[in-house]
């Protein structure tokens, strides 16, 4: 079989190149994918040597900030940035929404900053020319324009009773095209694999993500299948069609509903049912409760009188001023306490809306392998949800670090009641580490998106059952 | 090789073909004359296995061609009314895609030769089927048959539309393979031919053979006669 395989894929490619349309399309996609790498390179070189520079001087302000109060210094506060890794620049994600830097200091948590969607239109929401983009939903386009006629155009033109005639079953010859389709677009993918082999080249490489990779790999082998299902189902399509223009209805139908009116209607349906607050509500919510105690737990008041009590019972003093430490030290971490549990109480409700908007377009990949590929590509190009989410978490566990060790400072070396007495210096500062991050490793993200998994197992093997066994009673003339 | 045996078609109401049983031996060419709607490409069709019968059996070689499917189309060739080839590959090129198919493999130089062989013109070989008439289609199409080595040849109304010279060029390469022992049913409407080239004719009428018999044992008179005598009752 394998023979007959070949010598139909080497006859639908020599077709094919002849046929100049699909080889204009081909470079056309080509070409969007150069021109969308570029781009994604030049932004990727702005924004990261923006936020390299940015970095070092917010780190060097931090460093020189000169003898302050370490409340003060808390306040004074620094940055954390999002490092650009080399995959966001092939799939942009949810960057343009999540932002790449956040002021740090105490008692807040403030909003991630340059969100290039605040700086866009509304016209971003149909998505920026990525690369991602182009593979996605441009070249699923060309795999209808190179496939749909596969087997109409030759039951047309009475090739196909030739064909059937020598021998041939309609199994060997739909895989027999699916092959050369697939080798013809394995073009467009090795494209894409020296683009990034030569941004390596050119030191294009990113410490944040450690197994860059075996990401590539998993993007390789992603797509690939993604290309496949895309062909087998153009193939599938047309074996069942009696006409070229039916099968080509059909095929142009379905991507319409499989990458825009699907993930449109679905992203509709989810931020009606899982509702999001505006981030003016969530700070007002988190405000109010700062104020008044979240339901349930202890007011901030009762927690430090409580929490003066206990110091002085285990001093054995009869006030605060007798502690050999400043209690204002730990009556102002008390505080950043109370402030953390209330952020996390909100936060944990904010994310499980975004955790329940998730899940539903995780269920809706099950019937829709775009949406599993776009969630999956995301995660392997470090801009998904979780990425983001693993990223606040780190920065937050840093602002809370950074504000426990000047609080430690306070209530160890200064004096109860003369707040302007005392002043850390430049070894405090150097205490607390430049901030770095490293995303998770993608076998771990991957642990995240196991019903998009599925779904392009369950789609892969649908319409090899079909190709394989739904071809079996068809002939060449219906009747 | 070839035999039909109460070989039946029915398309809901309509019989398109009724208890046909006939056979065709090595080196036999068996014409079936009759209009359209007779049922002659409806018994090429059976024998090729592009649809199925609603009764009886067509064998090839004593193959159920429905059970046999492969086996039986490795031992045939099929030349229909308008012999499509791709248009974007030379008739060379063509005839090295078809063999390939069936497994045979060939080298360039054999198959120009078979090409030679056929008829075609030598500046022809080389260029692009979309310039060919259909004279030339068809005689890609003998190629294909002789480079297969096939023992059977399926003719659905192979001269329809082809010039005398060109009508005439085929009959002796059906002759060609005559020699070498293929069994040969030809669906056509050319009397002429078939008195001149079939060693069997066979008349057939709305699904029925009416009438078989050898081609020696009429002159062309008789069966013009014949023929149309069944065509108007």
């Amino acid at each position: 079989m394998l023979p007959a395989l070949i010598h139909i894929a080497k006859k639908e490619i020599r077709i094919a190149l002849r046929e100049r349309l699909i080889v204009f399309l081909g470079l056309i996609i080509v070409v969007l994918l150069g021109v969308a790498l570029y781009a994604g390179y030049v932004s990727y070189k702005q924004q990261k040597e923006t936020i390299a520079q940015t970095r070092s001087e917010k780190r060097q302000e931090w460093l020189h900030q000169g003898d302050k109060h370490p409340h003060i210094a808390a306040h004074y506060g620094t940055f954390a940035f999002k490092p650009k890794t080399v995959l966001s620049l092939f799939d942009f994600g949810l960057d343009a929404y999540t932002g790449t830097s956040v002021y740090l200091e105490a008692h807040y948590q403030h909003e991630f900053m340059f969100r290039p969607a605040q700086d866009h239109s509304s016209m971003i929401r149909f998505g920026e020319l990525s690369a991602a983009l182009v593979l996605q939903i441009l070249l699923p386009l060309l795999i209808i324009f190179l496939a749909f006629a596969s087997f109409t155009r030759e039951r047309e033109s009475g090739t196909l009773k030739l064909l059937i005639s020598q021998g041939m079953s309609f199994h060997t010859l739909a895989w027999g095209k699916i092959l050369a389709y697939s080798l013809m677009l394995s073009v467009i993918l090795v494209f894409f694999l020296l683009s990034i082999g030569l941004l390596y080249g050119m030191g294009v490489t990113s410490e944040a993500i450690p197994d860059t990779a075996v990401r590539v790999l998993l993007l390789l082998l992603l797509y690939s299948i993604y290309l496949f299902l895309f062909i087998a189902l153009a193939v599938w399509v047309s074996i069942h069609s009696s006409k070229s223009r039916n099968a080509l209805l059909t095929l142009l139908t379905c991507w319409i509903f499989f990458t825009i009116l699907m993930p449109k209607a679905l992203a509709n349906l989810s931020e009606n049912i899982y509702t999001l607050p505006s981030m003016r509500e969530f700070k007002a919510q988190i405000e109010a409760d700062k104020r008044h105690g979240p339901e349930g737990t202890t007011p901030l008041s009762v927690q430090k009188a409580n929490l003066e009590k206990e110091y002085l019972k285990k001093y054995k003093v009869d006030s605060v001023q007798q502690l050999p430490l400043n209690f204002e030290g730990v009556s102002m971490q008390a505080g950043e306490e109370f402030g953390n549990q209330v952020y996390d109480h909100h936060l944990g409700r904010l994310r499980k809306l975004f955790h329940q908007q998730n899940r539903m377009s995780s269920i809706a990949s099950l019937f829709n392998p775009y949406l599993a590929v776009r969630h999956l590509s995301m995660a392997l190009s470090g801009t998904d949800m979780y990425t983001s989410i693993h990223f606040e978490e780190k920065v937050e566990n840093y602002r809370r670090e950074l504000i426990r060790k000047m609080n430690k400072d306070m209530a160890e070396n200064s004096e109860y009641g003369k707040f302007y007495g005392y002043k850390a210096g430049n070894d405090l500062w150097q205490q607390i580490d430049d901030f770095s991050y490293r995303t998770p490793m993608a076998r771990e993200l991957l642990g995240h998106y196991h019903l998009e998994l599925i779904s392009l197992l369950l789609w892969s093997v649908l319409l090899i059952t079909l190709l394989t066994y739904a071809n079996r009673k068809i002939k060449p003339l219906h009747g | 090789m070839l035999r039909a045996d109460n070989l039946t078609k029915k398309y809901g109401d309509f019989t398109a073909l009724n208890g046909l049983d006939l056979s065709v031996n090595e080196g036999d060419i068996f014409c079936l004359l009759g209009a359209n709607g007779a049922g002659k490409s409806t018994t090429i069709n059976l024998f090729l296995n592009f649809i199925e019968p609603t009764d009886g059996q067509a064998s090839i070689n004593a193959m159920d061609v429905t059970l046999h499917d492969r086996e039986t189309k490795q031992l045939l060739s099929y030349i229909p009314e308008n012999l499509m080839l791709y248009p974007h590959l030379t008739g060379l090129e063509n005839l090295d895609f078809f063999c390939g198919l069936g497994g045979k493999s060939h080298t360039q130089d054999q198959l120009e030769s078979l090409l030679r062989e056929s008829g075609l013109q030598a500046d022809f070989i080389h260029r692009r089927v979309s310039s060919y008439s259909k004279g030339m289609r068809q005689k890609v199409g003998i190629a294909l048959a002789c480079a297969r080595e096939a023992s059977v040849l399926l003719l659905d109304e192979p001269t329809s539309g082809l010039d005398p010279k060109a009508s005439n060029e085929f009959s002796e390469l059906l002759l060609t393979m005559k020699k070498r022992g293929v069994a040969t049913l030809m669906a056509t409407h050319d009397l002429f031919r078939a008195k001149d080239t079939g060693t069997h004719i066979g008349i057939m009428k709305e699904g029925v053979l009416v009438e078989q018999f050898a081609s020696e044992e009429v002159s062309f008179r008789d069966l013009e006669k014949l023929y149309l005598q069944h065509m108007h009752n």
